[in-house]
């Protein structure tokens, strides 16, 4: 039984790990790959199965002019435009999320509940509801096509998923922590930022991780709030698509683009799984 | 330290409803400067919301708070220089034991080498002196409890310090040695402690003072021996004291005397301006025992039941209807059915309306 039992453990381990490893692999080869070799059939191992080259990598730095697409500056303006977005984001969500979990509003028949589900319903919208007063209300502001006014759209849009987790995570977080900080001689403001912060970095983390990656891949108000001056990476990366699919480069691209969120699960994981979470309390 | 005078004070969560559920009914109260006091009673009967009102985590809906005679009702928590343990320890967890145990020192502004011995001490009273640099989420439960305890002991010009059932989750034999503890720094630094429980023995073993509750209403202040001796409600006698006290449903026969089950019981209480015929006798069962000499207030029981406690012999009997309970030494021979009982006078303690005449 208890073999069986292993045996299954790893065997769905190693299905899984597959099925999650698999498309990076095959990006990774066909990145590689020229048109000959990606229609020349299934080829995975370089220098037996196919010879590698690096053409699909230098269309990505080489400039227009060229035949490439350079996607160096999109990848910085999608890089700048995420974080600034997510950190604002983050700031003003975990601020409200801290008000609702902690002050009773009440307006009519509106509740602290009402309040939290009325951030979580920006999100029940289809994006393209919100596509066209975006766009007039950007232009009113002479903010379209420009960093500026995608920051302000994405804060608008990561906001909720923040204000929706830090709730959740601030209502874990016992109350008699606060009470104790003010017992101890920190105003409400100081309990907030020397206890109950420190306690909540899981949950901040949680919510920049979920901010920077609804961030990073939206490509729909990207596309449509944006034109000539600025353009963010997954914009630039559906332009390298053309009458002949050039596989090799749009998996350099997909490798490129997922980097960073790759790199955050790592930082993320680690951080998490060391249980900071736990014992606050009991 | 300070004199704590509660005065007139009420509580309702819901002031603003026609009909609003009191937590706590008004009362009025003195906490005298280094006094230990417990507040004793069962759950929900408002012995938390009477401790946040004294740190202010609670404003009262009616009622005034004064700490040497200084209003403090509208004084903000952090304001009041209050110590405040709750039943669950609350650590602060992203720092060391040393850490939080400085908190409250570092909030006000402490000097280091103030801080610095403050924490020793603190840490040497409660056995944390080793755990000083490990990060305090690594420790047991009731080590988390005792770094609680130690931030609210840091601070020598604290108020009071209230505690909410401090010691619910450690083990037995540390309960009682950190009980010891508290009475030392009590003793030794004159800060007023509070102490809420709904454990009898604690508060018997704990406080000079103790406050029961029921609820939402002080039903009785005093020392230890007067609640036990003389409960002013049968709630205060049955709830204090193991086994609770006895209580006989009975009716005056005299001046003095109160007739049980057609058996004439002598008191020491004056019975003459009886206003209902709701009489109950209550005696201790610690006052029972069985006759030898006596030849008044004695009763005829029919032994149900002894219980060997270890330290005593609990015995328990029947007379008519009524059970009654008896605490003997190891020692005493206790014949196997009929058994006279003696109840002395001096002890017992007459009800009207369940409360003490």
């Amino acid at each position: 039984m208890n073999k069986l039992y292993i045996f299954l453990k790893y065997f769905f381990i190693v299905v899984w790990t597959v099925f999650v490893v698999a498309p990076f692999l095959w990006a990774l080869t066909t990145s590689f790959k020229d048109f000959q070799s990606v229609n020349g059939g299934v080829t995975y191992i370089p220098w037996v199965d196919f010879e590698p080259n690096l053409e699909g990598w230098k269309v990505l730095i080489k400039s227009p002019a060229k035949g490439g697409v350079d996607i160096i500056e999109p990848y910085f303006n999608s890089l700048f435009v995420t974080c600034t977005a997510s950190l604002i984001s983050i700031i003003l969500g975990t601020l409200s999320a801290y008000a609702l979990s902690r002050y009773t509003f009440k307006a009519g028949f509106v509740k602290n509940n009402d309040i939290t589900f009325f951030f979580i319903s920006q999100r029940i919208m289809p994006p393209i509801v919100l596509s066209i007063p975006f766009f007039l209300f950007l232009s009113s502001i002479n903010l379209l096509d420009s960093l500026t006014g995608l920051i302000v759209v994405y804060i608008v849009l990561l906001m909720p998923i923040a204000v929706w987790i830090m709730v959740d995570f601030f209502n874990k977080v016992p109350r008699e922590i606060d009470e104790t900080a003010l017992i101890d001689g920190c105003n409400p403001y100081q309990a907030f930022l020397k206890v109950v912060l420190p306690n909540s970095i899981p949950g901040l983390i949680v919510a920049g991780m979920f901010c920077i990656i609804f961030g990073w891949i939206d490509f729909f108000f990207a596309f449509i709030l944006t034109f000539t001056e600025v353009q963010l990476l997954p914009v630039k990366i559906v332009a390298l698509n053309s009458s002949v699919t050039p596989w090799w480069s749009l998996s350099a691209s997909a490798l490129v683009s997922v980097a960073p969120l790759i790199i955050v699960a790592f930082i993320v994981e680690r951080y998490l799984s060391k249980g900071n979470l736990s014992g606050a309390i009991k | 330290m300070a004199k704590i005078d509660l005065s007139n004070i009420s509580h309702s969560y819901n002031p603003n409803d026609p009909n609003p559920v009191y937590a706590l009914n008004p009362f009025s109260m003195t906490w005298e400067n280094g006094n230990r006091y417990a507040i004793l009673g069962p759950s929900g009967c408002g012995k938390t919301t009477m401790l946040n009102i004294v740190s202010g985590l609670v404003r009262p809906s009616a009622g005034r708070i004064l700490f040497d005679d200084k209003d403090v009702t509208d004084l903000k928590t952090e304001d009041r220089n209050i110590a405040q343990v709750f039943q669950f320890p609350v650590i602060y967890n992203t720092m060391t034991v040393y850490e939080n145990l400085a908190f409250p020192l570092k909030c006000r502004d402490f000097s280091k080498s103030k801080t610095d011995e403050r924490v020793n001490s603190v840490a040497e009273t409660l056995n944390l002196k080793s755990f000083l640099n490990s990060p305090a989420r690594k420790l047991t439960a009731d080590q988390k409890q005792l770094i609680s305890l130690g931030r609210g002991l840091v601070r020598e010009d604290v108020a009071a310090v209230l505690m909410d059932e401090p010691l619910t989750v450690i083990d037995p034999d540390l309960k009682f040695r950190l009980r010891r503890n508290l009475k030392e720094i009590n003793e030794q630094y004159k800060t007023t402690l509070v102490y809420v429980t709904h454990d009898q023995n604690e508060a018997m073993t704990f406080a000079d003072n103790i406050i029961v509750m029921s609820e939402g209403e002080v039903v009785q202040t005093g020392s230890p021996k007067e609640l036990f001796e003389r409960p002013n409600t049968t709630f205060v006698g049955y709830f204090i004291g193991s086994p609770a006290m006895n209580l006989f449903e009975s009716e005056a026969s005299s001046n003095d005397s109160v007739k049980v089950n057609n058996t004439l019981i002598k008191t020491h209480t004056n019975l003459s301006n009886l206003k209902t015929k709701n009489i109950k006798l209550g005696i201790r069962s610690e006052f029972i025992k069985i006759a030898q000499n006596q030849n008044e207030n004695l009763i005829d029981v029919n032994v149900e039941k002894v219980e060997d406690l270890g330290n005593y012999k609990l015995i328990t009997a029947k007379m008519g209807d009524f059970t009654i309970k008896s605490k003997v030494t190891r020692e005493t021979e206790i014949p196997n059915q009929n058994v006279k009982l003696h109840i002395p006078a001096e002890k017992c303690c007459v009800y009207e309306d369940n409360k003490l005449i």
